[in-house]
């Protein structure tokens, strides 16, 4: 992943070099460069980990360990996808969890119960987690509601919703025909889950760079009256992002379906703070404006491969979520004054 | 022995010298002035004048004693910032005192009676005309200005009072009203360092003047005996003439814009009609409703009654998008709020309105982009070191240059500009006269909003004066004088305040 943003970012930065500059790049200009470059410090956190972890655990780098890492970061990776774009924006959903948890049950109850094929079922979850995705950018610029008071609010009604129909029970006997998404792995062991997640991060990163609906993203989340100023249809591209991770988050929830076997109620009760901090790791300002969807799943594999290290240590459940909350509080503080370091304000 | 003295300072920022062996003294009961173009290092010396910013090099003394090491000494010299920096959601009396342990209030519990009473002193002092229990946020801006004054002054080891530009938002009444209360300071034998753009208030108020330009002392002289151009000289470093006419000389053709009966919040009922090829100037106060209306026209703001018509045909209000796709572009007054992504690159921040010249089948060519972007910064002599630099860290000149720059690559027909020089150095000021002047030469539709009269005079051949929301008038500027304009900015009720 790093790599390719980095082929992805290189016309940029050489565009910033005269041929006399290029020849007196000396390694402390390079340094610099790399210091300054916005994914440096994520990067560096997840490698040292990484190796940390290998030289901690003989079980870490097992391909089965992985395949688990690559599929758990898939999961969690596509709700980060649509967070991370959406506070790119200035905005904060803290109800995808819960719209991939409805969309998961409803799939369930779709297939299960009203024997509808697995394929359409499938579709027809996207559609519904796109459309709660809709109300919720609806809500928050018709109404000019504060994104983060509204989707507490939307998240009670999804998750209190997902209970009625479930009653709190688990649906049992989802086809197999869809199982291979959640279950099935290509190549060396990559499971399916990763790498769907992969082609749409690269898709997603390459429209936030490229196109100018990206730039307009950018610009609302830097002065969204300047961006109204210059013409830009500010709630047009709101609504639109808030549609866009509605729909991640219901395929990540239809994915883990698919990968249980069973449509778990509980699906989602975990997908909501873990990847607003793996934005915030991966450098994305929760004021908006800066950072991306690359920097935002470096941040989440450095939570998933200290969740999964955790488990290899045999420390006890209870502590698990302290350890990661501390490391997520380190990793941002040291971004914190690692950026005040080398950039200076005037 | 000086009050405060600056030795050899110098600062540098990655990349850039902002500050260059600059030497400095300040004495008591004087009024210093700093002038410089944008850019100049102006900020950046009273950043370090008040302690926010620590030179890379060189000394402060105050006192006789070293600032530096001793940064306490710092709490004689208090700075009243350009833009407004109050707590909106607390009182006036709070925002004088805050904070309460400091300023002798309270330490633990607050008395507010003896608050109010405390602050009704400075506010009356300043003239400030409002309750010192009001809630900042429901006073005018030209007050909150004064507050924050009222706040430097209630540090009561004040000693020295640095003013960054406080003149722009404030009204020719307040300006005297704010000049009386420098005056008296200064008799109380505190030093006061006054910055402004503005030639006739540095020579009307200052003693001292030092001038910068990029980065390095030009000069440090008494005012008395220096003529306007010998500063203007000392400032920009060549002979700029202050008083061009910049009259397009082409004849405006045909009506481009007809606005009739408009309504909206701050104004009502204006009709006008603007049209191809001329300057067309808006005089009137701070509150007047120029902005609101022209927002208005552009489609920020919603209307409440009337129409506007571009071209003789029906034109959408309500929808900037509508506008700007249409060739109508509205520079705002306030560069921060509605012009500047500050954490995006110049590049960024010009190109985000050029993507239909620069994407294609929806992706954006980086070098289609890079090529339009140094376009602009060539043809607006922005100074940047590169088109990837931060916007934040331009001058407010460059950008100024910018925004214009990023809405003339789009190719307007009518173009709206809120006090485009508004903070800005005679030089630059000139050159964005000369702009217009050439756009309206080829064609294009210029509304220019200006509380500045002598700057409509030189550029607008009709001006329109509009007071409480409402036209007063309409001169074609070779027949009219100075007064005839102010007292139309004035209205009829005469010479009251309208703001």
């Amino acid at each position: 992943m790093s790599t390719r943003e980095r082929t992805e970012m290189s016309p940029r930065e050489r565009t910033e070099l005269s041929p006399k500059e290029r020849t007196e790049l000396s390694v402390k200009s390079i340094f610099a460069r790399v210091a300054t470059y916005p994914l440096s410090g994520v990067i560096a956190a997840l490698a040292l980990i990484f190796v940390c972890s290998a030289f901690a655990s003989p079980y870490f780098l097992t391909p089965f360990n992985m395949t688990i890492v690559a599929r758990d970061l898939a999961f969690v990776g596509l709700i980060t996808l649509g967070q991370s774009m959406l506070m790119v924006l200035g905005e904060l959903d803290l109800s995808l969890g819960t719209i991939g948890g409805l969309s998961g049950v409803i799939g369930g109850i779709l297939m299960v119960e009203n024997g509808v094929e697995a394929w359409l079922a499938f579709g027809i979850c996207l559609l519904f987690g796109a459309l709660c995705g809709l109300a919720n950018g609806l809500l928050v610029t018709t109404l000019r509601l504060h994104s983060l008071v509204l989707t507490i609010g939307m998240a009670g009604v999804y998750r209190g919703a997902n209970l009625v129909i479930t009653k709190g029970v688990a649906i049992t006997g989802i086809p197999s025909t869809i199982s291979v998404l959640g279950q099935g792995t290509v190549f060396n062991n990559i499971p399916m889950p990763f790498l769907i997640m992969v082609p749409l991060l690269v898709l997603i990163s390459f429209c936030m760079m490229k196109t100018p609906f990206g730039r307009y993203m950018y610009a609302i989340g830097n002065n969204s009256p300047a961006a109204r100023m210059l013409g830009v249809k500010v709630d047009r591209v709101r609504v639109a992002v808030f549609t866009f991770a509605g729909l991640l988050a219901s395929l990540a929830g239809m994915l883990m379906v698919a990968r249980l076997g069973t449509a778990q109620p509980a699906i989602g009760d975990s997908w909501v703070l873990p990847p607003i901090a793996a934005a915030v790791i991966g450098g994305v300002a929760t004021t908006g404006g800066m950072g991306g969807p690359v920097g935002a799943i470096l941040g989440a594999a450095i939570i998933g491969i200290i969740e999964n290290i955790i488990v290899l240590f045999g420390i006890s459940p209870y502590w698990q979520s302290v350890v990661s909350g501390v490391v997520v509080v380190l990793a941002i503080s040291f971004d914190s004054v690692s950026r005040r370091a080398f950039v200076t304000e005037e | 022995m000086a009050f405060l003295e600056v030795r050899k300072i110098t600062r540098r920022f990655p990349g850039v010298t902002a500050l260059k062996d600059v030497n400095m003294t300040v004495d008591l009961g004087r009024i210093h002035t700093i002038a410089g173009e944008n850019g100049a290092g102006k900020s950046t010396l009273v950043k370090i004048l008040f302690g926010e910013l620590r030179p890379t090099e060189g000394d402060i003394f105050i006192n006789g004693a070293d600032a530096l090491k001793d940064p306490t000494l710092f709490n004689y010299i208090s700075y009243v910032p350009q833009e407004i920096r109050l707590f909106q959601n607390m009182t006036v009396a709070e925002n004088v005192f805050i904070p309460f342990r400091k300023s002798g209030i309270s330490r633990f519990l607050i008395d507010h009676s003896r608050l109010n009473a405390a602050a009704q002193e400075f506010v009356d002092q300043l003239g400030i005309n409002v309750q010192p229990s009001r809630l900042v946020r429901s006073i005018s801006i030209a007050d909150q200005q004064l507050v924050q004054i009222a706040r430097a002054l209630s540090n009561r080891r004040c000693k020295a009072l640095i003013l960054d530009e406080p003149t722009t938002s404030l009204t020719s009444r307040e300006i005297d009203r704010l000049f009386k209360v420098i005056r008296q300071l200064k008799s109380e034998s505190r030093a006061i360092i006054f910055i402004s753009h503005k030639m006739s208030e540095l020579f009307a108020l200052g003693d001292d003047v030092t001038v910068l330009r990029n980065g390095a002392l030009i000069g440090h002289r008494p005012l008395q005996g220096l003529s306007e151009r010998d500063l203007i000289r000392m400032m920009t470093g060549e002979e700029v003439k202050i008083d061009q006419i910049f009259l397009p000389e082409t004849p405006a053709t045909r009506p481009i814009l007809e606005v009739e009966g408009l309504s909206g919040r701050g104004f009502s009922d204006v009709s006008f009609t603007l049209r191809q090829g001329e300057i067309l100037g808006f005089a009137g106060l701070v509150g007047a409703g120029r902005s609101e209306l022209m927002q208005t026209i552009f489609g920020y703001l919603k209307s409440t009654r009337g129409r506007i018509s571009v071209n003789g045909r029906f034109w959408e209000l309500g929808d900037p998008t509508y506008s700007t796709d249409n060739g109508l572009f509205y520079l705002s007054e306030e560069r921060r709020r509605h012009g500047l992504l500050p954490l995006l690159s110049v590049r960024d921040n010009i190109g985000i309105s050029l993507f239909d010249q620069t994407a294609r089948a929806g992706v954006i060519s980086a070098t289609k982009e890079n090529k339009v972007v140094n376009d602009t910064i060539e043809k607006f002599e922005i100074k940047t070191p590169s088109m990837h630099r931060l916007i934040s860290f331009l001058s407010g000149g460059n950008q100024q240059k910018v925004i214009i720059g990023r809405a003339l690559a789009c190719h307007p027909k009518i173009l709206i500009f809120d006090e485009p020089t508004k903070g800005i150095d005679v030089k630059t000021r000139i050159e964005i006269h000369k702009i217009m002047k050439n756009l309206a030469e080829g064609g294009v539709g210029i509304i220019l909003v200006s509380s500045d009269l002598s700057e409509l005079r030189r550029c607008a051949s009709r001006i329109i004066t509009m007071c409480g929301g409402r036209i007063t008038g309409e001169f074609t500027t070779v027949d009219t004088d100075a007064r005839t304009l102010v007292e139309a900015i004035f209205g009829s009720r005469g010479d009251r305040d309208v703001d």
